[in-house]
C-alpha cells in the first residue's frame, strides 16, 4: 500500500505483535516466527489493503490467523459453545497486587484457557477497542466482551496463585538457616 | 440490578467505547454512583487493570527481532523493484509453465531453490535463537523428531566432526525446516537446514551439490533420501566444500 513505509510499520507494531504472539503461543521462538510471518505477509499482500486505518487490525488478524493455522496443524481445535454472560471478578489482595510483575503477568496469561487468552491479551494491550478485538479475532463483539469478562476473572485467580508461589519462594529459607 | 450483577458488568466496562451502547452499563454506572463501596471497588479494578497493562507492555522483546525484520525488508524491496513489463513476462512464464505441466499431470508449484536459499540464509545471518542447545547430535535429532520436523537425515561426516551446538525448527511456506548449527574452530557457525524434498524445487544429488554465494555466505544444496539439504556458512565455497564432503 502506497504511503505506508515498511520500516515505520515495523517500528510501530513489532513489539505489540511479538507480545501478542508470545501470549498466544507461550513460546519465544514461536512469537518470533509469528511476528516475522506477519510482516512477510504484509510485504507480499499488504498492498491489497485499501483502508490505511485498518493496518493495525490487519497485522494483528494476520498473526492470529497464522497462530490458529499452526495450532490446527498441531492438534484438532474446536470452539466450545459459551454463554454471553459477564462474571464478577474475584478479589485480589493488596499483597498479590504488590507481587505482580511482567513475568507473573505472562505466566498468568499463558495459564488462561485458550479461548480467553487472545481477547484478554488484546484488552490489556490497551491499543484496541472492543470492536477492533472482534475484527482481529473474527468473533462477535458480545462474545469478545463475555470472554474478556470471564478471562479477566480467571486471570485474577491465576495471578493470586502465582503471586502466592512467588511470595513462598521469597520467604522460604534453606533448612539449615531456619531458626 | 443487584451488587453482583453491577460488579460483573462494571468489570468489563471501558470508557471511550462509543460503539457500545449498552443499557446495562448505564444502569451499572448509576448503581456505582449510588453505592460508594461499589464505586471504590470499581476504581480499584481499573487501577489493577492499568497495572497489569503496564506490566504486559514491559515484557521484553528480543533485541534481534527488529534487525531481522528490517533485513528482510531490504531484500524484499530489492525484489519488488521489477518493472511492469518484467512482471508481465514473469506472469506469462508462470502461465506457460502451468499449461505445459498440466499436459503431463497435475501442476505442483515448487518454490524455487533461490527463494528458499535466500530466505534461509537471511534467517541465519543474524545468529538464530536455538530451541535446544546441546552438543549431543542424537539428542538434537530426537528433539526434532518430537517436533515432527525432519530429523532422520544424513549429516556429512566432516560436518559432524565440527560438533553441533544446538537446533531449532523453522517454518518455510507451511513446511517445517530443521536447523542444526555447528561451530567452526574460529567460532563462526555452519548451519545445516533440512526440509522435505517436495517443498522446494529439486537440487543436485548428494554427490554433486549445487554451490552458490549469498553475499559473504557460501551455500551448498542437494537432495537425498526425500530431504533437501542446505548448508551455509560465512566463508567461501572452498571451506564449505570441505564440510559437505562425506569422506
Amino acid at each position: 500500500m502506497a504511503g505506508l513505509d515498511f520500516a515505520q510499520l515495523v517500528e510501530e507494531y513489532y513489539m505489540p505483535l511479538y507480545r501478542f504472539g508470545l501470549s498466544l503461543s507461550r513460546k519465544e521462538s514461536d512469537a518470533f516466527d509469528l511476528t516475522q510471518h506477519t510482516f512477510l505477509t504484509w510485504a507480499t499482500k499488504g498492498h491489497q489493503l485499501r483502508d490505511p486505518a485498518k493496518v493495525k487490525t490487519w497485522l494483528f488478524t494476520t498473526l492470529y490467523r497464522e497462530f490458529l493455522a499452526n495450532k490446527r496443524r498441531a492438534e484438532h481445535f474446536t470452539e466450545a459453545q459459551e454463554d454471553a454472560q459477564f462474571v464478577k471478578p474475584p478479589h485480589v489482595s493488596p499483597s498479590v497486587v504488590d507481587a505482580i510483575d511482567a513475568g507473573i503477568v505472562q505466566q498468568a496469561l499463558h495459564a488462561l484457557d485458550d479461548r480467553y487468552r487472545a481477547p484478554v491479551t488484546l484488552f490489556y494491550m490497551q491499543q484496541h477497542s472492543y470492536r477492533e478485538i472482534a475484527e482481529i479475532l473474527e468473533i462477535p463483539i458480545g462474545t469478545v466482551m463475555s470472554r474478556i469478562s470471564r478471562g479477566k476473572a480467571e486471570m485474577r485467580t491465576k495471578l493470586t496463585d502465582l503471586a502466592a508461589v512467588d511470595v513462598r519462594k521469597v520467604i522460604s529459607m534453606p533448612k539449615e538457616q531456619r531458626p | 440490578m443487584n451488587e453482583a450483577e453491577a460488579r460483573a458488568i462494571l468489570s468489563v466496562y471501558r470508557a471511550g467505547e462509543s460503539e457500545i451502547e449498552d443499557a446495562r452499563f448505564e444502569e451499572a454506572k448509576r448503581y456505582a454512583e449510588a453505592h460508594p463501596e461499589i464505586a471504590r471497588w470499581w476504581a480499584e479494578q481499573k487501577e489493577l487493570d492499568d497495572l497489569i497493562a503496564l506490566k504486559l507492555v514491559s515484557t521484553p522483546v528480543p533485541s534481534d527481532l527488529k534487525t531481522r525484520l528490517t533485513a528482510w525488508e531490504q531484500r524484499s524491496s530489492r525484489r519488488t523493484t521489477w518493472s511492469g513489463a518484467a512482471l508481465l513476462l514473469a506472469a506469462s512464464i508462470v502461465a506457460a509453465a502451468i499449461m505445459f505441466s498440466s499436459s503431463r499431470g497435475p501442476f505442483q508449484p515448487a518454490v524455487s531453490m533461490a527463494d528458499y536459499r535466500d530466505e534461509m540464509v537471511s534467517f541465519v545471518k543474524v545468529t538464530p535463537k536455538l530451541e535446544l542447545e546441546s552438543s549431543d547430535l542424537s539428542r538434537l535429532q530426537d528433539f526434532l523428531a518430537k517436533a515432527d520436523a525432519p530429523a532422520r537425515f544424513n549429516i556429512p561426516k566432516k560436518l559432524k566432526e565440527l560438533g553441533p551446538i544446538g537446533c531449532r525448527v523453522l517454518r518455510f511456506r507451511g513446511h517445517d525446516v530443521s536447523l542444526i548449527c555447528f561451530e567452526r574452530a574460529e567460532g563462526k557457525l555452519v548451519h545445516l537446514l533440512v526440509i522435505d524434498a517436495a517443498a522446494v524445487a529439486k537440487a543436485g544429488g548428494a554427490n554433486n551439490p549445487q554451490y552458490a554465494a549469498e553475499g559473504e555466505w557460501a551455500t551448498a544444496t542437494w537432495t537425498d533420501g526425500g530431504h533437501t539439504y542446505l548448508m551455509t556458512t560465512q566463508s567461501d565455497r572452498a571451506l564449505l566444500e570441505k564440510y559437505v564432503s562425506s569422506s
